[in-house]
């Protein structure tokens, strides 16, 4: 079988590109220059977000950078509280997809601000709990929340490929 | 097939939960195969073999022989090294029969190979400190390559890869399962590329 034959086949096209694009994008977001133009001050807006709702929920929070701290207590949004490597997996799952392009438009939106939805949940929940429950923060934060938001994005996916990427069954 | 999806999604929130009680309970034999692999890995390449990786309290501490003995001892949390193996699990027992000989098989492949890839993400760990976090020592005896190389491995097998491992290596044991699942075949690619030849057709300007 040579490259044009595997091509064809979608699963093969599928596996290829998402390999790729996943490689190429985890390589991209390691670059220094990436990481301070663009991670960083993305990182630094989603603390802004969660200070705002934050606030909204009657907490004195304040944001500097990445850390939003209140009187009670503070949190350091790092790189991988940010949703950038969940979001990543779940666009190259998209983009990779043998789709048409407006339902990979729609994922891609639509999964991206999900995505973060979910994250901004997440970050508050943690604060929340590292007011209320300070000995179970480190456990809600590793392996709770962590999993949870790789499972999201994941499902996130395969709803995505179920409701907008498949084509629909004739009548 | 739209109903294996379903049931998948619907099984997810369950078998999640189920995920992190069996974590949680084979944590402890988790931590010690993954630390014990990985000082092997280490040693193998090692002249003299000086680390031990010693868990103690789900941290890897990293022990050489040849510290004094005043030194401080570095550690690295395990759960944040193993913890994803919850989402493999959760993963493996949403898919349809479970427990059946061939899904186990696949399970135990598929653990194994994120074991692997957990040890690797310790090594790096345990390299980037010799490399990179005992000053002088560390320019001595490591180049700027080595540095580098080391560096990006820590850096990869770290977020990039404790977040996408387990889905790729579920992915990868179960691709039958799953692109059957997502009805990912030349049959249905040739039907998106009808419909949209059928679209392009209705939108051309008639003559």
């Amino acid at each position: 079988m040579n490259l044009r034959e595997l091509w064809q086949k979608p699963e093969a096209r599928f596996l290829i590109l998402f390999l790729t694009i996943l490689g190429v994008s985890f390589t991209v977001v390691a670059l220094r220059q990436v990481n301070d133009t663009f991670v960083t001050p993305y990182t630094a807006v989603i603390a802004q977000v969660s200070g705002f709702v934050l606030r909204i929920f009657g907490e004195k929070a304040t944001v500097t950078g990445c850390v939003v701290s209140s009187p009670r207590f503070a949190v350091t949004i790092y790189n991988g509280c940010n949703g950038l490597i969940t979001s990543l997996i779940f666009v190259t799952g998209v983009l990779a997809f043998p789709a048409k392009f407006s339902a990979k438009l729609i994922g891609v939106i639509g999964g991206l601000l999900t995505i973060q939805l979910i994250n901004l949940v997440r970050i508050v929940s943690l604060f929340y709990i590292g007011v209320f429950l300070p000995q179970h923060f480190n456990d809600a934060h590793i392996f709770v929340w962590q999993s949870l938001v790789i499972i999201a994005g994941i499902s996130l996916w395969i709803v995505w490929a179920h409701k907008f990427a498949l084509p629909q069954e004739s009548s | 097939m739209k109903n294996a999806t379903q049931v998948f999604l619907r099984r997810l929130p369950v078998t999640l939960f189920a995920a992190v009680v069996i974590w949680l309970v084979l944590r402890p034999a988790i931590d010690t195969m993954v630390a014990g692999l990985a000082q092997t890995l280490i040693r193998s390449f090692e002249y003299p073999r000086v680390t031990r990786l010693v868990v103690a309290d789900h941290r890897a501490q990293m022990r050489r022989s040849d510290l004094r003995m005043d030194s401080k001892v570095p550690s690295v949390s395990m759960t944040e090294v193993t913890f994803n193996t919850i989402v493999l699990l959760a993963l493996y027992l949403a898919l349809p029969h479970p427990f059946s000989r061939k899904q186990l098989e696949r399970l135990f492949m598929g653990w194994c190979v994120l074991c692997l890839s957990q040890s690797i993400n310790l090594l790096f760990h345990v390299k980037t400190l010799y490399a990179m976090g005992l000053g002088e020592w560390s320019q001595h005896h490591y180049s700027d390559f080595a540095r580098n190389i080391f560096g990006f491995g820590r850096y990869f097998t770290d977020l990039p890869g404790r977040f996408s491992f387990p889905f790729l290596i579920w992915l990868g044991f179960n691709w039958d399962v799953v692109m059957k699942m997502l009805r990912v075949s030349e049959e249905n690619d040739g039907k998106r590329k009808t419909d949209l030849k059928r679209k392009t057709k209705k939108s051309e300007p008639k003559s």
